[in-house]
């Protein structure tokens, strides 16, 4: 058996509309995951239209350079994660490969500065709680929505890592050849973890600098 | 080296080169316009601040969503299904600040 028919699954006549069904799956589950993610960013746009003063005064602490240097890391992410899954739809095995290793270590990174970060932030009790040390007390909200929101997000992150090391091994064993339709759910799940962190980085990040 | 296994590889390398060239664009966009992000946030701009990173963030979104997601070549029922998470979105920013903005206490 070819690998190209290995790949091939019931009932799809071909791969490239196995990978379309793959894909279109994929959709209706982010579909699904924006309406939650949209449920935390409607929540914090109403306190902060309540409470903008408190709102600019406890972004203005959080860190803005492990801010950026993970949203850097997670852009360089996206770019291998879409060339990985480019180099499998054309079987290049070696470069998805490279590239999925390439995309699990940048996640990596991220969660390793999300930890320091988190340390800076309870270093400075900024947990909402009884020694919160910002004024007036609605701030303690923002950093709610802080630890709230990056907090999924990373649940999110470590999911989206463990998939594709697992994606890796499948593929390094060739338990499963890399020009099936594995690698579209993947990307777009991956992707969308990225996006995700495009809207928090404003919200939590840039947005008491001035 | 044989001559169709040198030719192999000159096929394989021109092929690498136009998969990383599309993204890396979209990447070079995306760092792009983070830059200008960061930078905007440091300027004195009152409540336009988050507006203007806000809407970049929107910019780089449909950047991502258009090139790195490739949903410029999907068809159109997973259009339509992506669009309808943004369509839900939209509902219900407007129900839940229809309430929010039109309460008098």
């Amino acid at each position: 058996m070819s690998d190209a028919a290995g790949a091939l699954r019931e009932p799809w006549p071909n791969l490239q509309l196995q990978r379309q069904g793959v894909g279109l799956g994929m959709w209706m589950f982010l579909a699904s995951e924006v309406l939650f993610f949209a449920a935390l960013f409607c929540g914090y746009a109403v306190y902060r239209s309540f409470n903008a003063e408190a709102f600019r005064i406890a972004s203005a602490h959080t860190e803005i350079v492990y801010g950026s240097i993970n949203t850097v890391l997670l852009l360089t992410s996206s770019l291998t994660m879409t060339v990985a899954l480019r180099a499998a739809t054309v079987q290049l095995r070696g470069l998805t490969l490279f590239c999925l290793a390439a995309t699990a270590a940048l996640g990596a990174a991220f969660l390793v500065c999300k930890g320091l970060e988190y340390h800076e932030d309870l270093k400075q009790h900024l947990f909402p709680g009884p020694h919160f040390p910002l004024s007036p007390p609605a701030t303690q909200m923002f950093w709610g929505f802080y630890w709230i929101m990056t907090g999924i997000h990373a649940v999110h992150l470590t999911g989206g890592i463990l998939v594709v090391l697992l994606v890796f091994t499948l593929f390094k064993r060739r338990t499963v050849p890399v020009q099936g339709s594995t690698m579209e759910g993947v990307a777009i799940y991956w992707h969308f973890v990225d996006s995700v962190w495009l809207v928090l980085y404003p919200l939590l990040y840039l947005a008491g600098r001035p | 080296m044989s001559q169709n296994e040198t030719r192999g590889r000159q096929r394989n390398s021109a092929l690498t080169w136009r998969l990383w060239r599309g993204p890396g664009l979209t990447w070079l966009a995306l760092l792009a316009l983070f830059a200008v992000s960061l930078g905007s946030a440091y300027a004195p701009l009152g409540v336009g601040n988050l507006e203007i990173n806000l809407f970049i963030a929107a910019i780089m979104i449909a950047l991502l969503v258009t090139f790195l997601m490739d949903l410029k070549n999907a068809r159109t029922i997973v259009r339509v299904v992506a669009a309808a998470g943004l369509f839900w979105t939209i509902l219900m920013f407007a129900l839940v600040f229809n309430d929010y903005l039109s309460r008098t206490y």
